[in-house]
């Protein structure tokens, strides 16, 4: 999980964004268009990165078909040391 | 032909191995820990291996006419090195399919 978690977040192209998408699903949940708003990316790029953090384990949805909410997943609290080690590094 | 995919495939890697590089090295500016830093390692002296690749089978004089030479350098030498540039790039493809997402 922590290979995992470390390339995911600093060992792609794409890392930097989703370690920000990370830090935001920490402080609440929240759903693709929201944290597009916040944190003024794309919708659409939003939306890939939320699949990437899914499909590696590390982020969950609350399941409901329209405007589910994201948050960080029970590995991930369970690895949150390593996340925060990254998230320091990330703006 | 079989020094010609040689040649070919070790500028293929230089490629991918200089995105990669280019990726890593962005991250290690920003996050400098362990993981980064060893994945620049990583790409930078596999980098080096395929830069010596393209120097000492496209680039040297010598060297490039003794490999193109069936009596100096037998083809199952010539298959042996193909091979192995080969299954690097198809490794290397990989990585960065999974790098630059």
């Amino acid at each position: 999980m922590e290979a995992a978690l470390w390339y995911v977040l600093s060992g792609t192209r794409g890392g930097a964004n989703r370690a920000r998408i990370l830090r935001a699903l920490d402080e609440r949940p929240r759903n693709a268009n929201q944290l597009a708003e916040d944190l003024e990316l794309d919708y659409k790029t939003v939306r890939h990165h939320l699949e990437v953090l899914e499909d590696n384990n590390v982020v969950t949805d609350s399941g409901d078909d329209y405007g589910k909410v994201y948050l960080p997943s029970e590995s991930t609290r369970v690895h949150w040391d390593t996340v925060e080690e990254i998230l320091e590094k990330v703006t | 032909m079989l020094v010609r995919i040689v040649q070919v495939f070790a500028v293929l890697n230089t490629v991918l191995l200089a995105g990669l590089l280019y990726v890593w090295g962005r991250n290690w500016w920003q996050i400098r820990s362990k993981h980064t830093l060893g994945l620049v390692m990583f790409s930078f002296f596999l980098l080096g291996e395929n830069l010596m690749m393209v120097y000492f089978f496209i680039l040297h004089p010598g060297l490039n006419a003794w490999i193109h030479n069936d009596q100096m350098v037998p083809p199952i030498a010539q298959t042996a090195l193909a091979l192995l540039r080969v299954l690097q790039f198809i490794g290397l493809a990989f990585l960065t399919w999974v790098t630059w997402d």
